[in-house]
């Protein structure tokens, strides 16, 4: 085994450590799996899948997001390794949000429009005007098309533990995070675990993995993108450049997100400052 | 000393602690330090708002050194970064949306939480202090709870005497149980008598500053539980502490609520505390500093060399503190999204003497602080002294505009 070989071999064990313990701690009819079509949760995904199948247990139900506007390649993606793997997957998506908005992106969504379950959210996250517009990636739509089918679902089918591909590498204030996490319950917010198994990759390492064991993947990182969210916020990084061999140590994989300027401006506003 | 802390409280007044006069025991804990503390009688904080503060706060430097103020200026140094440089390690736990992650606050932090990625409520849209303290603890534990460590720097800010002023019952009744208001009356009055700047009401007011001192009862025990957090480690012996806020609040003194854009010492005057543990006796020092003053005196504590972009100067030792004056600046924020320029206030303070100038309206204010401490008497037509000090502050009005 070269040294990249064993490197890799070791994370992997670690994050079959963490998977094994879950499996200890819960049924598998309580547990799911986030997954996204992008390369960590895909890790992680695959992982998972190579432990159930040398203990002999079967892998428990997926969750996909569908945020509406969605690269068909990733969406192709997953079809076609779903229907491989046998998978027991479920698209969730906020139906209400999109018939309000005329099923277009950027239209104007009035808040009277939506359902009692998508009002009481906005309420919950402090959103008091009467209209905004329906973009994914935006604070407000993130948290309805995202964040509330999330929730939703664990409350749909009762999960105690939800496996998430997350890397303590993605983002500064992730340095602490652990492999469980406990989330209580709260108003619309089902209390349950969340499980991180590849919190210890780097994204170089999570690369260097996917080439070890030939782990497939979705085809727009061989063109240059870095990090796949919503179709006309993710830019590719480096065209015609693998995520792979781009420079991953001195370049940030997301831009900062319009989002998290919204988060601010949102709180700065109930503190009485704008 | 090995490690040190800056612990900082949002809109803490300097008069609301017992070791500044306030004889209503509203902060027990951080009173009971005090035979280990130097404390600073005429600290002076470089803006009267979260804003106008923070750069003097933790770059030694002032609020509209580069113009318009939007993320953090690439040009200023952050406390964190030289001490980074030097081997020391970086945390900050903090939940004030300004100096968030997004507008740059985050460099040179080996650990830097902002809460921008938690869940907060929709109505106190912060993290409480003893959440922060858990996340503290947490990362100590896991840093310094097995023997050996490297030495830390470590900042945490706790907002919760922030404005709404909705405390939880359990505080109401460790310090005034005749409030029986509810937590939507405190909201509707939050939002119809603060956030309107609406003073007509006296009633109201004083009902507001109660609510006020209910979170300041609340801080301190934060700050007591931080402690305990310090002493179970057993880090407390070798960690220098520094308590202090960002700015204060106002109550009608001078006709407004909340902190604007005014240089009053409701606003101006900062609680300034070094708790050191190898102290047996407190200090006083009536040294006039400033905000500014803080991050040299990190970096000396560390026994690091000055670091040239911080413009303030080390408080420590108390005798090599030079007897200068001190500044400070700030804009209207409430007139115009991102601030107006054009309404920009300053103020010097010079021992006693303090003077304030409006650039939009060419307005001049002076106050003898020991004659004339609630700052009613306007002297700058009448005091000798007027001249001196307006030569002092002139060269710094709209210095940016070349």
């Amino acid at each position: 085994m070269t040294d990249k070989e064993k490197e890799c071999a070791e994370l992997i064990e670690k994050s079959k450590e963490v998977v094994r313990e879950t499996f200890k701690k819960f049924k598998v009819e309580d547990l799911a799996i986030t997954w996204t079509g992008g390369k960590d949760s895909g890790l992680g995904l695959w992982i998972i899948r190579q432990v159930c199948q040398e203990d002999g247990i079967k892998i428990p139900k997926v969750m996909t997001i569908d945020e509406f506007d969605v690269f068909q390649e990733v969406h192709d993606f997953m079809e076609k390794y779903a229907k491989e793997w046998n998978l027991d997957l479920e698209w969730c998506r906020n139906d209400d949000l999109i018939k309000a908005a005329g099923g277009k992106l950027n239209a104007t969504v009035k808040v009277k429009d939506l359902n009692e379950r998508n009002q009481s959210e906005l309420k919950r996250i402090g959103f008091e005007e009467e209209t905004f517009p329906f973009e994914a990636e935006s604070y407000t739509g993130n948290h309805l098309m995202k964040t509330v089918m999330f929730n939703m679902y664990i409350e749909r089918h009762n999960v105690k533990g939800i496996f998430q591909g997350l890397r303590r590498d993605e983002q500064a204030a992730r340095v602490q995070d652990e492999y469980f996490e406990e989330k209580e319950a709260a108003h619309l917010i089902p209390g349950h675990l969340r499980i991180k198994p590849i919190l210890h990759f780097t994204e170089r390492l999570l690369w260097n993995t996917y080439q070890v064991y030939k782990i497939p993947y979705c085809i727009l990182y061989e063109q240059g993108y870095r990090s796949l969210g919503a179709k006309t916020t993710s830019a590719i990084a480096e065209a015609g450049v693998p995520a792979w061999e781009q420079d991953l140590e001195h370049t940030t994989e997301r831009a900062g997100r319009r989002q998290d300027k919204e988060q601010m401006m949102g709180r700065l506003r109930k503190l009485g400052y704008m | 000393m090995k490690n040190v802390v800056l612990l900082t409280i949002d809109t803490l007044r300097q008069n609301a602690l017992g070791c500044y006069g306030n004889k209503r025991g509203l902060a027990p804990f951080i009173d009971s330090l005090q035979d280990k503390c130097t404390r600073f009688t005429r600290g002076q904080a470089s803006g009267p708002y979260t804003q106008a503060s923070f750069p003097g706060l933790l770059t030694s430097s002032y609020y509209l050194e580069y113009g318009k103020p939007k993320g953090l200026a690439p040009e200023r140094t952050l406390i964190s970064e030289p001490l980074q440089e030097a081997g020391i390690v970086t945390a900050a736990f903090h939940s004030n949306p300004y100096i968030c992650g997004f507008l740059g606050w985050n460099r040179g932090w080996d650990v830097f939480y902002d809460s921008m990625e938690d869940e907060v409520e929709p109505r106190i849209p912060y993290i409480r202090g003893h959440v922060i303290n858990t996340k503290v603890s947490d990362w100590l534990s896991s840093h310094a709870g097995k023997g050996e460590y490297k030495p830390f720097f470590l900042w945490l800010h706790y907002m919760d005497i922030h404005e709404p002023y909705m405390p939880e019952k359990k505080y109401v009744d460790m310090v005034d149980p005749s409030v029986t208001v509810s937590q939507d009356e405190m909201y509707s009055l939050f939002e119809n008598t603060l956030l309107k700047r609406d003073t007509s009401d006296p009633a109201k007011i004083t009902l507001l500053k109660k609510l006020y001192d209910i979170h300041v009862r609340e801080a301190d025990t934060y700050v007591q539980e931080f402690f305990g957090t310090l002493e179970k480690l057993d880090i407390l012996k070798d960690t220098l502490v520094i308590i202090t806020n960002d700015h204060g609040d106002e109550f009608n003194e001078h006709g407004g609520l909340s902190h604007d854009d005014k240089m009053y010492s409701e606003l101006i005057d900062m609680p300034l505390l070094i708790y050191d543990p190898s102290k047996d006796k407190g200090e006083v020092s009536d040294n006039v500093v400033s905000n500014l003053d803080i991050p040299p005196t990190i970096v000396h504590l560390f026994g690091l060399a000055p670091v040239e972009g911080f413009k303030g100067h080390s408080l420590l030792p108390l005798k090599d503190y030079p007897r200068t004056g001190v500044f400070g600046e700030a804009i209207d924020q409430r007139s115009q999204r991102g601030g107006n320029m054009d309404k920009d206030i300053y103020y010097y303070r010079e021992g006693d003497l303090k003077i304030i100038y409006r650039a939009d309206i060419d307005a001049w204010e002076m106050y003898d602080l020991r004659e004339d401490p609630r700052e009613l008497n306007n002297i700058a037509n009448t005091s000798p002294k007027a001249e001196e000090l307006k030569n002092k502050l002139l060269p710094r009005v709209r210095r940016w505009i070349s």
